[in-house]
């Protein structure tokens, strides 16, 4: 029992890395903008489509293809905000019905350019940290926590050490006065929707190897984010990665011990309590980043 | 990749993502007769299935085998229907898996492409199109028997007896490998697991290997499956059991069963794109991974018992056009759908789906893929629409998929049918407990 608790402990941590690093992007989407970003797991999908093209297609060097993943989806992301967003700036609910459009278009684009079917995606290691013979850690697991930790901790340091992570922070709790400050709205808009985007693509860059990469993979991937960013509050980076943490353990832990659809019900019955007791989410406040 | 882009948008797009008009246009002006027939002696066929989609890998590869199976016929001198030739043009209609998409397109289908017949997936889209089906009397087809009622009067399975088919793979198992005593079994919690799952219940019951636990259910929108894995092979099963798992779950769930340190017996009802699988864990790993969906190159298809026309041939050009590791599950079935639908046609003399469905039934026996079999389903269906017979068991050699044998799902019936169809019932699957 001690090593499936461990075994499965480990895998609730793996889990918790990706999830977290998708519900902070859109938690920062949605913390500076005030757009619930629907396509987000549509550029998780990207990213992950970013090493099928380099690292499986042409061969390239993992890492590479993961930066390239990352910048590209970033990219995309700087092309929503522009074409999208900052239109409708004023239109909450027109920049989500945007959002809902594109990602059906990217959907559609990743079909025609690379078919419906699942991607191969080699291996990058089939190393294994045997710690006892029930309980493993694949060494590219591993590495997905690692990377995801110290993503999470550059967000960090540049949201609570740099210029532009405090006109972020200050964009995110009232514009109009981070405006008069003369903290550039459109430029804070730009950042925070690289780097939200960034994080999906990274993620979804990270975990290809690991998971089938197909046009619609982002569908659960979003559900998942909504339902961290609701209960860890709308906004809320800190609220995010602990509720992704503890999402990740939770649904994890019901799944082994019992079974995947009640790991959904439970994931799904703390929303709605969390909603019930505490509408604003655990860690919901109006200091949004 | 942009050369695979390139392909994908010149070959594949039509068919892809761009609409039902886009992709009859583009199937037809693939199969373009090179016999002369005359204009109007053609005769369509809808393929109302998912060609995108997460459910795609079990529509898209049977048009494409579909394509060249039109080819090969209209080459041939097309169908003889009442002493005349008529070439055959596949038109398609991607329904995405949306019961909604179904229904509408088998009404497009029939009131304005003028098909014979249409041949679907089935599972969670055919009762969009039974009312379709009821109202104009057209002749369907489905790869899931699960979909048959006493009320599906046009609704045949021809093919894929499917799930029942998996008994046979459980019961080589058994014989060929006495020594496994218990196993595990994970599904998804759908419309094509739940038939698995008891259907393997129902196998390992009749084979004397224990189940371990119950089966282990996740949401079909799971995409890490290490916890799943590791409640699975918790008790250190001597067989883990994939029931109808989609590829998108075969492959990661193989991936952690071999990252994980599984060393056990492997099975499944499918394994699309196995080389894939082979890739990602190692041939060792794969070796003796059994399930039940051959390569059409194998040397067991060319036994004279066997009604597919040149499967060798048949794989050679499927291979040759879209890849070897593009080859999937139903990428011959709907072919050999259309083989069984052509005799009928021939020997009815008429394209009249009410024709065509006696001339197919006559005498309660049909000539199925993989040899003679039966029209059966009354007990587990409430109508014989389903055409059973032999089906392979397929083992993974060195790397390759190979026939070990073939083996009949009608005896297997006749002596544990009633811990079938007691299984059945605890999941809700018979016909009459089905909404």
């Amino acid at each position: 029992m001690v090593e499936l608790l461990a075994q499965t402990g480990l895998n609730a941590l793996y889990a918790a890395s990706y999830t977290a690093l998708v519900a902070v992007g859109l938690v920062l989407i949605f913390g500076v903008m005030g757009v619930i970003n629907f396509a987000h797991g549509e550029l998780f999908m990207l990213g992950a489509y970013a090493i099928v093209a380099v690292y499986a297609d042409w061969n390239l060097p993992y890492l590479v293809a993961v930066a390239v993943g990352m910048a590209f989806v970033g990219t995309v992301g700087l092309g929503m905000e522009r074409a999208f967003f900052r239109p409708l700036r004023d239109n909450p609910l027109g920049g989500l019905v945007a959002s809902i459009g594109f990602l059906m278009i990217l959907q559609a684009l990743v079909s025609m350019g690379f078919g419906v079917r699942m991607e191969h995606v080699p291996p990058v290691t089939q190393e294994v940290i045997v710690i006892t013979e029930r309980v493993r850690l694949p060494v590219f697991r591993l590495a997905v926590i690692l990377a995801a930790v110290v993503l999470l901790a550059g967000l960090w340091a540049f949201l609570k050490k740099t210029r532009f992570g405090w006109a972020l922070r200050a964009s995110a709790q009232d514009p109009e006065a981070a405006a008069l400050q003369g903290i550039s709205i459109n430029q804070t808009a730009r950042i925070a929707m690289f780097i939200g985007a960034a994080l999906a693509g990274v993620a979804g860059a990270l975990t290809a190897p690991l998971i089938s990469v197909n046009p619609h993979m982002g569908h659960s991937v979003i559900v998942t984010a909504f339902i961290v960013i609701i209960v860890g509050g709308i906004g809320s980076l800190e609220g995010a990665v602990i509720v992704a943490v503890a999402y990740a353990f939770v649904h994890t832990f019901v799944t082994t011990f019992f079974d995947g659809v009640i790991a959904d019900i439970v994931g799904l019955l703390l929303l709605l309590i969390v909603l019930i007791v505490k509408p604003t989410g655990l860690f919901g406040s109006t200091d949004r980043a | 990749m942009v050369a695979k882009m390139f392909k994908n948008v010149l070959t594949r797009r039509s068919l892809l993502g761009s609409g039902a008009a886009v992709a009859g246009s583009a199937a037809a002006a693939a199969i373009l007769p090179r016999k002369a027939f005359a204009q109007d002696k053609v005769v369509k066929i809808g393929f109302l299935a998912p060609l995108t989609g997460p459910v795609a890998a079990w529509g898209k590869p049977g048009l494409d085998g579909c394509l060249i199976w039109g080819e090969w016929i209209n080459a041939a001198g097309g169908i003889n229907i009442g002493g005349e030739a008529h070439a055959v043009e596949f038109v398609a209609y991607d329904n995405e898996y949306d019961p909604a998409k179904a229904r509408t397109g088998a009404t497009k289908l029939i009131r304005e492409d003028g098909v014979k017949f249409i041949m679907m997936l089935g599972g969670d889209t055919w009762p969009g199109a039974q009312p379709v089906a009821d109202r104009t009397g057209m002749l369907f087809s489905t790869l899931l028997p699960s979909d048959l009622s006493p009320d599906t009067t046009t609704l045949i399975a021809p093919c894929e007896v499917h799930p029942i088919y998996n008994v046979t793979g459980v019961e080589w198992l058994a014989d060929n490998m006495p020594e496994l005593k218990t196993a595990v079994m994970c599904a998804q919690d759908d419309a094509l697991g739940l038939p698995s799952v008891a259907t393997y219940l129902a196998a390992f019951e009749a084979a004397g290997i224990e189940m371990q636990d119950d089966p282990l259910l996740f949401d079909p929108a799971t995409t890490d499956f290490a916890p799943v894995v590791t409640r699975l092979i918790s008790g250190n099963p001597d067989i883990v059991c994939l029931d109808t798992c989609y590829a998108d779950y075969v492959h990661p769930i193989c991936e952690q069963l071999f990252q994980q340190g599984y060393g056990g017996q492997v099975i499944s009802c499918t394994a699309d794109f196995y080389q894939q699988i082979v890739a990602k864990t190692s041939e060792e790993f794969m070796e003796g991974f059994v399930f039940q969906f051959p390569d059409f190159d194998d040397p067991a298809l060319n036994d004279e018992s066997i009604n597919f026309q040149m499967p060798n041939e048949f794989y050679a050009a499927y291979a040759s056009r879209y890849g070897a590791d593009q080859w999937g599950a139903v990428s011959w079935e709907y072919a050999s759908i259309m083989d069984l639908w052509k005799a009928g046609a021939e020997k009815a003399g008429s394209a009249e789906p009410d024709a065509v469905l006696a001339a197919m039934k006559e005498g309660g026996t049909g000539l199925h893929a993989f040899g003679e079999a039966d029209w059966w389903g009354k007990d587990l269906f409430g109508i014989d629409n389903a055409l059973v017979g032999n089906w392979p068991i397929v083992v993974i050699e060195g790397g390759k998929a190979t026939i070990k044998e073939f083996r009949s799902i009608p005896e297997w019936y006749a002596k544990h049918g009633e811990l079938l169809k007691k299984h059945m019932s605890a999941y809700g699957q018979m016909w009459d407990q089905r909404t």
